[in-house]
């Protein structure tokens, strides 16, 4: 897939020209700042949210403390969370939300140790809040639900508090967004000190996308790889639950979802995502075959197709939707 | 562009060196990019362009004359020359090249008389750290210091002369930048006498990969802001406060916001109550209080520049706004198409 370094990409900001025209068009009959801004939150967000706040409510709702009948709402909810998992701005990043739905990577378990506490003494379902973001979200009912050594006492009331506390999390996070989005997009008007300009809230999305790809490339990919000699399946992202693949999967297949959203007219990106998709696709989800060299090389080789589908879309939807990454954020000093 | 003129014209006719307050007292002096085009520009404190001055490539950081409108604009590292601005007219008094074998490393400060400009400089193929000394009269080299460590970067001036300097403890490639000694950097904060001899040293065994960086006042503590080099899953603090004569203390914010600023902080500032860190890479400033204790956290893409005037936070981003920031918020103060760089410097 061919890419186009930073130097040598186009000018950036040459919809400051376009964006004028739109602005005027849009005062006018007082739309949406950018089409693709509101395409994003009515398409892409608001429906993420909502059916994540569905999922954990259903998974709350269930009466019983028992593995087995809880176990596939569990998964339902984290197969929502995944379509929205990337979208880190706005409500996510208030009180450290995004953190208590999946604290991972919790690089020093102190999301077991502060759990085995509350397993001795359980906390009400509205003290859960109060609790350590470690010791909240996904990660903290996986580890109650797929136990790897035996609980010192009865999980039941803490899978429930920790179950009714993430559906109290998701059903804020959606609330949340529905102001949020209106303020993206209203971006650049009167009164909107979050978003100046059309083209921030774009910006915002935009960010969001590349930031989204790294995060699946270093992290959801790059941790359990760690290095050809030592590979470290133990470190994935919900590797009790053996759904690690499936959530690099259903990252990509949403990242995807909101690239072509943000412009549907992407044909380089659209075929680098499919091309990843499909590399992700023919590897055994069996996480722990990442010991065996040739599973390890594919997905090393899956890890630098998400790196290449990074750089093509920002290459390809940067120049079309007129805007870039960060000035200073892509810079370190 | 007719003020400039004006005050070129202005500045033909008198005396060649004005000082600030000549020249329409701005409140702080940024470096930012218009297109293709990079600039050093003078902001008042409502954050308007009272003049702008092209430079030859992306800046970093700027020195200020503590009296003469006159700015020493540095490139960004590794930089092989500074160059001496004088802000009436745009021209270019003087280009520094450091001594051959040295590189800037992008941040300067000048002695309280201004007759000093010191220098943050690596010698290129170790980063072992030196402070270079020029005199201002007419930029010549007069010598050089060891700063005690490796690859320093902002060093700050006391005001009884005595000099700050941030080691960020990270040896780099020469040519491209890259980071060669990770594993085992080990990065100080040390304080210079007005004669360059070393006075006291601090360092963080337990958080050797934290690479401190920049630096503010805060009466006679030294607040420093951190980039962390180690793994990004593990929560670091990103600043601490260190009074000399006493262990720093980390500051450490709250759990649910411990990867808010993603292990980076960008720039630094200080009044006599607070203490501002920005991240552009987590979009964010965090304000803590001065026993160290977080204060608030406001959101916003791209924030970098940072800089305390008459007892408040100036902020600036990459997408061209200038901020008043406070513990309660973020109130835009303008807006425009030049992308704000890494540091906004107070004239102060």
């Amino acid at each position: 897939m061919p890419t186009t370094p930073a130097s040598q990409r186009p000018a950036p900001r040459p919809r400051a020209l376009r964006s004028t025209g739109w602005c005027l068009a849009m005062a006018l009959v007082s739309l949406p700042a950018t089409a693709d801004t509101a395409a994003v939150v009515q398409d892409h967000i608001l429906p993420g949210f909502t059916s994540f706040a569905e999922a954990t409510q259903s998974l709350a709702d269930i009466q019983t403390c028992e593995p087995d009948s809880l176990r596939p709402a569990f998964h339902a909810a984290w197969d929502a969370w995944m379509q929205v998992a990337h979208i880190s701005l706005g409500p996510a990043e208030k009180d450290g939300r995004g953190l208590a739905v999946l604290f991972w990577p919790d690089a020093k378990g102190s999301g077991w140790k502060a759990q085995r506490a509350l397993l001795e003494s359980p906390p009400a379902a509205d003290a859960m809040a109060q609790q350590s973001v470690a010791a909240r979200g996904l990660p903290a009912l996986e580890r109650l639900l797929y136990p790897t050594e035996a609980l010192p006492s009865d999980p039941c009331p803490l899978i429930q508090a920790t179950a009714d506390d993430l559906a109290a999390t998701a059903d804020g996070l959606a609330q949340d967004w529905g102001a949020f989005g209106a303020l993206m997009q209203t971006a650049g008007t009167a009164g909107n000190d979050r978003f100046l300009t059309p083209d921030e809230a774009t910006q915002a999305l935009f960010t969001q996308l590349a930031t989204g790809l790294e995060m699946l490339a270093d992290r959801r990919i790059g941790r359990p790889l760690g290095s050809f000699d030592k590979p470290r399946p133990d470190l994935a992202e919900a590797h009790a639950s053996a759904r690690s693949l499936r959530n690099i999967t259903l990252s990509l297949t949403a990242l995807r979802d909101l690239a072509l959203t943000l412009d549907p007219d992407s044909p380089k990106t659209q075929s680098a995502f499919d091309h990843a998709i499909a590399l992700a696709d023919a590897i055994d989800p069996q996480i722990d075959g990442l010991a065996d060299p040739q599973t390890w090389l594919k997905w090393e080789i899956l890890q630098q197709a998400v790196r290449t589908t990074r750089e093509t879309a920002i290459a390809e939807l940067g120049p079309a939707l007129g805007v870039e990454l960060g000035f200073n954020s892509q810079d370190g000093d | 562009m007719q003020r400039r003129t004006f005050l070129a014209t202005l500045a033909a006719g008198l005396a060649p060196r004005l000082t600030w307050a000549a020249i329409g007292a701005p409140a702080f002096l940024a470096a930012g990019k218009r297109g293709e085009d990079f600039f050093l520009h003078g902001l008042s404190a409502s954050g308007a362009s009272l003049f702008q001055i092209a430079l030859p490539g992306r800046g970093h950081a700027a020195a200020a004359h503590p009296t003469r409108a006159e700015a020493v604009a540095f490139a960004r590292r590794p930089g092989t020359f500074a160059l001496v601005i004088d802000c009436a007219t745009g021209a270019t008094r003087h280009r520094l090249t450091p001594p051959e074998g040295m590189q800037f490393n992008g941040h300067g400060a000048f002695s309280r008389d201004g007759t000093l400009l010191m220098t943050s400089e690596v010698v290129a193929e170790t980063s072992e750290g030196r402070i270079g000394l020029w005199d201002t009269a007419n930029y010549s080299r007069l010598t050089d210091w060891p700063s005690h460590g490796t690859g320093p970067h902002e060093i700050k001036r006391l005001a009884d002369g005595r000099l700050a300097v941030a080691n960020g403890g990270i040896r780099t490639d020469p040519v491209d930048r890259a980071k060669l000694n990770i594993a085992e950097m080990r990065p100080n904060l040390t304080l210079l006498s007005e004669d360059g001899a070393l006075l006291d040293q601090i360092d963080l065994p337990d958080l050797h990969q934290n690479s401190i960086r920049h630096l503010a006042l805060q009466g006679d503590t030294i607040a420093f802001a951190m980039q962390w080099e180690g793994d990004p899953a593990e929560p670091v603090p990103q600043l601490g406060l260190w009074t000399p004569g006493a262990a720093p203390r980390l500051c450490t914010p709250p759990e649910a916001e411990a990867f808010t600023m993603q292990g980076y902080a960008g720039s630094i500032a200080a009044t006599p109550d607070r203490v501002l860190i920005t991240s552009p890479k987590g979009g964010a400033v965090m304000f803590f209080d001065a026993s160290g204790a977080h204060v608030a956290t406001h959101h916003r893409p791209d924030l970098c520049g940072a800089a305390a005037s008459g007892g408040a936070f100036t902020v600036t981003d990459g997408q061209g706004a200038v901020w008043l920031a406070d513990d309660n918020g973020l109130v835009p103060l303008a807006d425009g198409a030049t992308q704000w760089d890494n540091h906004l410097v107070a004239l102060t």
